[in-house]
């Protein structure tokens, strides 16, 4: 507690006096709902659902495969959109599994509110893991061991596994997907020597003339909105409807979560169709008023012509690289109960 | 009569109008303030948006739905109340954005 207060004091002296300072440090612990609190043996067990293949319709394919530790909790396949049941091509960029305990929508388009209501959506669609429930949930009760594992982390299942429990498991997992330190995490906590004058620069910008900070807020540089930032323009079909595809709401017209940027460097391409190979052209984008600048129904008012220059950019990509923290500590297992 | 009947109701009415109240709700650095309120049917619920940028209050709830559509800063949005229940009202751009209101 006093280490939080000191390093709030330390940082209120670096920035500016109207800025909550504490708004960019970690929160003391990880959001979980009541009904589905963090154990060992939830967490344990949801690790071996997320990387198990059985899980799929052809036993190929994980949560891990689009999702994994090792390319920054994304698609191990750099393709612009997911690849998934026998080289099906999705309609997305495959979303980063990173820091989804403290969002409160999930998936691009926001269409679930919790990480058990998102866990069972990619195993059914036939793009992902083409996996029904309904052949999914006899076939993980004939496996005695996972029978076992369920009776433990879920005591009043009685081993029998259902698909609520399947997607409190994998949720209870993925709620242990967050952030390390990163240099920015010791800079705000005040050593000054652990961000570059540049990155430095580049964070004043970030949360000044770029304006990056008033959507990419707060610890997880994410504040959950949803924006259309003019990727295209001209009407929109289909998929790049975005939230407007979950209700036709006006303010929902082709609009997209804001994700975050922990460990941004790690998860290219960017954006929800995968379209922005690098950080400098993302950031050109969202700081230079979109890829499209007319022409675009319901663009973000956030998004506008800041005149970023080169130089700018760069300095804003260096911070943006001062986000990557080490890969966190984790067993992949190769060993799956049977 | 029917003059009559018309006076009364047109009466009636302004005397609930009078009793209606209005609660105001800011929408500030992202959260609505207060976050939570009781209030009356009939009653109308003004936002203010005291943010640099827009916000867009909304409620799916059947019996009280509405949208203010988008709502710029420094302007006010006013809805009525319709209908008995507890409903959530969000920002349709800021869904961390929550009101909980308890309609009596």
């Amino acid at each position: 507690m006093i280490k939080i207060l000191l390093a709030t004091l330390l940082l209120g002296v670096a920035l500016q006096a109207n800025e909550d300072a504490s708004k960019w440090l970690r929160p003391a612990e990880v959001p979980q709902p009541k009904n589905n609190k963090m154990t060992p043996e939830r967490i344990e067990l949801g690790k071996l659902l997320y990387f198990d293949t059985r899980l799929s319709a052809n036993d190929t394919i994980s949560c891990a495969t689009c999702h994994h530790p090792l390319s920054g909790w994304t698609d191990l396949n750099p393709a612009p959109k997911a690849v998934g049941f026998e080289g099906r091509v999705g309609p997305r960029n495959s979303p980063v599994v990173l820091n989804t305990a403290y969002q409160n929508r999930q998936f691009w388009d926001g269409r679930a509110r919790t990480l058990e209501q998102q866990a069972l959506g990619p195993i059914e669609a036939d793009v992902e893991m083409n996996m029904p429930l309904t052949t999914l949930i006899p076939k993980l009760n004939k496996i005695k061991g996972y029978q076992k594992l369920f009776k433990k982390a879920y005591p009043k299942s009685k081993g029998i596994i259902t698909k609520e429990y399947l997607a409190k498991a994998i949720a209870s997992f993925e709620r242990t997907v967050v952030s390390t330190i990163a240099p920015f995490d010791k800079y705000i906590m005040g050593d000054s020597n652990a961000m570059s004058k540049k990155a430095q620069a580049g964070f004043e910008l970030f949360r000044g003339k770029a304006l990056c900070s008033t959507c990419h807020d707060g610890f997880n540089f994410s504040d959950g909105s949803f924006h259309n930032i003019g990727l295209n323009d001209g009407e929109l079909k289909g998929k790049e409807l975005g939230r407007y595809n979950v209700k036709a709401r006006a303010a929902w017209y082709g609009v997209f979560k804001t994700p975050t940027l922990r460990d941004i460097v790690k998860s290219a391409p960017y954006m929800h169709d995968g379209s922005v190979k690098s950080l400098t052209e993302a950031t050109h984008i969202c700081g230079n008023g979109g890829r499209f600048i007319h022409n675009v129904k319901n663009k973000s008012t956030f998004i506008m012509d800041n005149e970023l220059s080169r130089s700018e950019i760069s300095k804003i990509t260096t911070f943006l690289h001062a986000l990557e923290g080490p890969n966190m500590k984790l067993h992949i297992p190769t060993k799956f109960p049977q | 009569m029917n003059t009559l009947l018309k006076t009364l109701l047109l009466s009636l009415t302004l005397a609930l109008s009078a009793n209606a109240a209005d609660h105001i709700i800011d929408q500030k650095g992202k959260t609505f303030v207060p976050s939570s309120i009781t209030v009356k049917v009939g009653d109308t619920i003004t936002f203010k948006n005291s943010d640099a940028f827009a916000h867009n209050a909304y409620t799916d709830d059947e019996a009280n739905e509405f949208d203010t559509g988008m709502q710029s800063s420094s302007t006010n949005k006013t809805v009525t109340v319709k209908e008995a229940g507890t409903f959530s009202i969000e920002c349709a751009i800021h869904p961390n954005m929550l009101l909980e209101v308890t309609a009596e």
